[in-house]
């Protein structure tokens, strides 16, 4: 019986040595949450802001990410030349202006002095032109790298100015360079390399790198030096919590002062409690069905308009999203710039009907909608329902419904292996201007791979998208794209849906905490009382 | 029995290499690609072949497997295609978590469970009985998930409310404290707890039949001797194979528990990789679970000899 005690001790050593060897790399961070009123004293009680949202960043490196709560987090570490406020006013940051220079088609653009890196490199116009050229010339490029592929050259005019010399004008220059993936990153990380930079951050930020557990938390410390007004807050923590139930329960016990992507229908309940107050954020996503106008029974504008008639959005948005969405009235959101809106396709069988019928497409017959499941918020459910509505005026539907990591192939499918009659996707306008949200979409010459996936290719809206792009007075623009955007709306090569809302609950202690239309979360500017 | 012990490990080299196999080939079978996941939804097909280089996909899948086993035995499972991290890493933070939250269940709920089982089967159909066992079929029945968010409202919200304190009771979700682990083991224990009662029970209803039990009553041993010395010991075997298999199970992770408590463990892991379809870290999470059960169920093997003196290995 001893040697069976000795065998048994053995292999409970074995199987203690091989699974329980490996150590935490970095010590688990004390995500006790702090109180959720801080307790008056002398000396100030140092804040934490604990952010509690579904998805963790990709990696640190912000040339590479292209999710919103990756850029969330990196935004507070890395800042960009010009910023777009939530209400789409551009404002100046780590530039002081920018104007047209005395060559045809530059742009001069003033930095601010007195900027540095956190690891001391001092911002100037050098520190601009390597992270410039980096993104134009690296490869892989950068996903983002399209946004200011027209520089041809970056010029170093003087220690505080740049000259970027296009090929051509190009209007939303500015607002290209207030994207995330072109933040200004120390030039010294940018020697290290991009395997480097996945794990660590150097910027000219509010806040600094202090910790990453992958999956479970990231912690921002402000950044001591930092230029411009210190924030309030010390320490930010984005805690990920997948679950909506979680999340809900954390703003609720105030372990939690913020919660993010809130389900629309406990909104209510959250509002009612007098420590939660709930902000609702128009996006700048807009989901649609596109039709391949190339494919039978879509190359026809009647059919596409009788579909647009026979769904009812409203119903959708009051029924699936608890009224926290917003019908579509144009193919961008109202925040983008460039927006105009149309009079709506309120819902009216008889009228498809009769579409169809003039379109000679006879009862019965059968189209394929392709969707992603859980991808965007309750796709599979508004697929279903606009299933269900369009076979009230006679067309079958029969839905494919893919992951996500499908999907993308699928509906960017070239000639001729493109085998889709129409299919749900989204479209978030995140530098709000409505060049990137229309040319990308509907000019004939982004037909997929790129993401016009209707194949649409009307010569008046290339004419009307390419004039925008190069005009510089924004009241011409404007005009422009609300030209484009009306026939766009008539010809319907899509089936418009509706635009995200945004629901975060914030604790009522806590002030100036922004959302973001492009769904990022700011904690700069808050503070807790 | 040292023998038997070498030779069940030398047979896991098998095992192990065929669960390599199978998983590198099957997941490559899915549908999706990382590439297409790491280079985002805008990125072009030439960036999204660029990246597929980058990560060894363009090479035949039988090279890619040579070069994974390669590494492998070399002690090198790779980076995440997600976040650029070594893989060790990413299972060496989280093992140890898995690790705490499985064997705390398995505790929690053996030290109730068991002792019921054992009670229940000495006065069956008593009122305790029909308690205890509706108790244990509620256990069974109860989702994790929903059981997890009304332990995380009671400690975290109601209970706090209730007693006017300025905080939670518990933290309801994360890791790092003995706080943290509370609520996940209970909610992960109820499950296993009510097997490991109504399996306990029907054991020693069983033993509690033979002959031998009989006989010791007869020689007029009390009756705790009776129940614990000559009924329990014999009706351990396969209470022991239960635990055994749950607690290989909670080593592949509670994928429902650690997501709905962000408890961060290898299950979350693997179905955080699974979507995201990172090869190197489903690979190395798959890997590292075979072993856990490789030697759970060695471990549950030796302990047959331990607790039946009948039992050789020789």
């Amino acid at each position: 019986m001893k040697q069976k005690t000795r065998l048994l001790i053995g292999v409970l050593v074995l199987l203690s040595l091989v699974l329980g060897a490996c150590q935490p790399a970095t010590p688990a961070p004390d995500d006790t949450p702090p109180p959720a009123t801080p307790v008056p004293t002398d000396v100030p009680e140092p804040k934490t802001l604990t952010i509690v949202s579904g998805t963790d960043v990709e990696h640190f490196n912000i040339r590479r990410v292209t999710s919103s709560p990756s850029f969330s987090v990196l935004e507070h570490i890395y800042e960009t030349l010009f910023y777009m406020d939530p209400e789409g006013n551009l404002e100046p940051l780590l530039a002081e202006s920018i104007e047209a220079g005395e060559e045809d088609f530059s742009f001069l653009i003033k930095l601010r002095q007195g900027v540095q890196f956190t690891d001391g490199t001092p911002f100037n116009a050098e520190a601009v032109k390597i992270n410039l050229d980096w993104i134009l010339e690296t490869e892989p490029a950068p996903v983002f790298a399209f946004l200011i592929n027209r520089i041809e050259e970056v010029l170093i005019v003087d220690e505080y100015t740049v000259q970027l010399n296009l090929g051509s004008d190009f209007a939303p220059l500015a607002a290209h360079l207030s994207h995330g993936a072109i933040a200004m990153i120390s030039p010294k990380a940018l020697e290290q390399g991009e395997e480097w930079l996945n794990g660590n951050a150097v910027g000219t930020g509010p806040y600094v790198l202090e910790n990453w557990q992958p999956d479970e938390a990231v912690t921002l410390a402000r950044n001591p030096d930092y230029w411009g007004d210190a924030p309030a807050i010390d320490t930010v923590i984005f805690k990920v919590v997948k679950e909506d139930g979680a999340r809900i329960v954390e703003i609720e016990a105030g372990t939690a002062d913020v919660a993010v992507r809130i389900p629309p229908a406990e909104a209510g309940r959250l509002a009612a409690n007098p420590n939660i107050d709930i902000i609702e954020t128009p996006g700048l996503r807009t989901i649609y069905i596109f039709f391949n106008v190339t494919e039978e029974p879509f190359t026809d504008v009647r059919v596409r308009q009788a579909v647009n008639y026979a769904v009812d959005v409203e119903a959708i948005v009051r029924d699936l999203f608890e009224g926290a969405a917003r019908v579509s009235d144009a193919p961008i959101a109202p925040a983008v710039f460039g927006y105009s809106a149309q009079p709506a396709y309120a819902r009216d069988v008889e009228k498809a009907k009769a579409l169809l019928a003039d379109a000679g497409i006879p009862a019965g017959t059968t189209v394929v909608l392709y969707h992603p499941t859980g991808r965007y918020i309750q796709d599979a459910l508004v697929a279903d329902a606009v299933r269900a509505q369009i076979r009230e005026i006679g067309l079958n539907v029969e839905l494919r419904t893919l992951e996500w990591p499908q999907y993308v192939p699928k509906v960017r499918e070239t000639k001729p292996d493109n085998e889709i009659q129409f299919a749900m996707l989204g479209w978030g306008t995140v530098t709000m201007d409505a060049d990137y949200g229309l040319f990308a979409l509907f000019h004939s010459s982004e037909h997929p791979p790129g993401f016009n996936g209707a194949f649409y290719d009307n010569p008046e809206v290339d004419r009307l998208l390419d004039e925008a792009r190069v005009v510089l007075d924004p009241e011409a623009r404007r005009q422009l794209y609300a030209e484009a955007i009306e026939i766009i709306w008539e010809d319907a090569p899509w089936l418009f849906l509706y635009s995200e809302l945004q629901l975060t609950a914030v604790r009522s202690n806590v002030e100036g905490f922004i959302v973001h239309p492009d769904e990022s979360l700011i904690a700069t500017f808050a503070d807790k009382r | 029995m040292i023998n038997y012990i070498i030779r069940r490990l030398l047979l896991a080299i098998p095992v192990l290499l065929g669960a390599s196999f199978f998983v590198f080939w099957s997941i490559r079978w899915v549908p999706g690609d990382p590439a297409v996941a790491i280079a985002g939804e805008l990125a072009t097909p030439e960036l999204i072949a660029q990246v597929r280089e980058q990560l060894g996909l363009d090479e035949p899948v039988h090279v890619q497997f040579s070069m994974y086993l390669f590494r492998t035995f070399q002690g090198d499972m790779g980076k995440s295609v997600k976040t650029g991290v070594p893989v060790s890493s990413e299972i060496a933070r989280r093992l140890p978590n898995t690790l705490q939250l499985a064997a705390a269940s398995l505790v929690l709920s053996a030290i109730i469970g068991i002792p019921i089982g054992v009670f229940s089967a000495t006065k069956p159909n008593s009122w305790f009985d029909g308690g205890s066992m509706t108790f244990a079929l509620l256990g069974v029945s109860m989702p994790i998930f929903w059981l997890g968010l009304m332990l995380m409202i009671f400690f975290a919200v109601l209970l706090p409310k209730w007693l006017d304190l300025p905080g939670p009771v518990l933290p309801p979700t994360g890791s790092g404290t003995w706080k943290h682990m509370v609520m996940p083991t209970i909610a992960l224990a109820a499950n296993s707890m009510a097997i490991q009662a109504r399996m306990t029970r029907a054991c020693m209803l069983e033993v509690l039949r033979q002959d031998y039990i009989r006989t010791a009553r007869a020689k007029g041993l009390i009756e705790r001797l009776v129940i614990y010395r000559h009924a329990f010991r014999n009706a351990l075997i396969p209470i022991v194979t239960v635990i055994g298999l749950q607690f290989g199970t909670l080593l592949g992770g509670a994928v429902l528990t650690e997501t709905v408590f962000a408890w961060p463990g290898i299950g979350r892991l693997l179905v955080e990789a699974i979507g995201f379809r990172d090869y190197p870290v489903i690979q190395g999470a798959i890997l590292v679970i075979t072993v856990g059960f490789v030697l759970t169920n060695l471990l549950v093997d030796v302990l047959y000899a331990y607790l039946d003196p009948r039992v050789h290995y020789d």
